[in-house]
């Protein structure tokens, strides 16, 4: 009788074992980021953006780059944090 | 945006003009621009349209998700680096050089 009870709850707790699991898992795994709407390949929408050089606010925009230079479009969260 | 000022001399040695983009307002980022020692335009999308438009305005923090885009002389998107992988440019600077070398 005690061996069988043994393997028993070995049993019952395998089967436990391999129902939390996998949910443990997906807990572990990190949310998979948004996708992009703009897709390599896309056309960048143009954009009319200001700035202020220290005594002006000067005006920029995508297309005037068109045919001249690539552009590195950096969008950052805030002013005054890192990277 | 301090990592693009350290390959900014290569930036445009391969003919690439960068652009940094925030809502902030553009005293702000001035401000910020001088701090940091950025060179470059720092622009001020103030509202947040062309954060939108470009789809990647984050509700949670009312702010645009940290993401570089590369776009070639024709207008169409090169590269992309989005979150985490945005921080460090070299992907962006590397597929410059590819492009400067593959002309």
């Amino acid at each position: 009788m005690k061996p069988r009870g043994v393997s028993t709850m070995l049993g019952v707790w395998l089967v436990t074992a391999a129902i939390l699991c996998p949910q443990i898992r997906a807990q572990n795994n990190k949310p998979e980021p948004a996708p992009m709407k703009l897709k390599v390949g896309d056309a960048a929408p143009d954009f009319k953006l200001n700035y202020f050089d220290g005594s002006d606010l000067k005006e920029v925009s995508l297309s005037q780059y068109r045919g001249k230079s690539n552009v590195v479009l950096a969008f950052y969260i805030f002013a005054f944090t890192g990277g | 945006m301090k990592a693009f000022q350290q390959n900014l001399k290569q930036l445009e040695a391969a003919d690439t003009q960068v652009l940094g983009v925030s809502m902030d307002s553009p005293f702000a980022n001035k401000a910020f621009a001088d701090q940091i020692g950025v060179t470059f335009p720092l622009l001020s999308d103030w509202g947040g349209d062309v954060t939108r438009q470009y789809g990647i305005y984050l509700d949670k923090y009312k702010a645009a998700r940290r993401v570089n885009f590369l776009i070639g002389k024709d207008g169409k998107i090169l590269e992309e680096q989005i979150d985490r992988d945005a921080i460090d440019p070299k992907k962006i600077v590397d597929a410059c050089e590819r492009k400067k070398l593959s002309r």
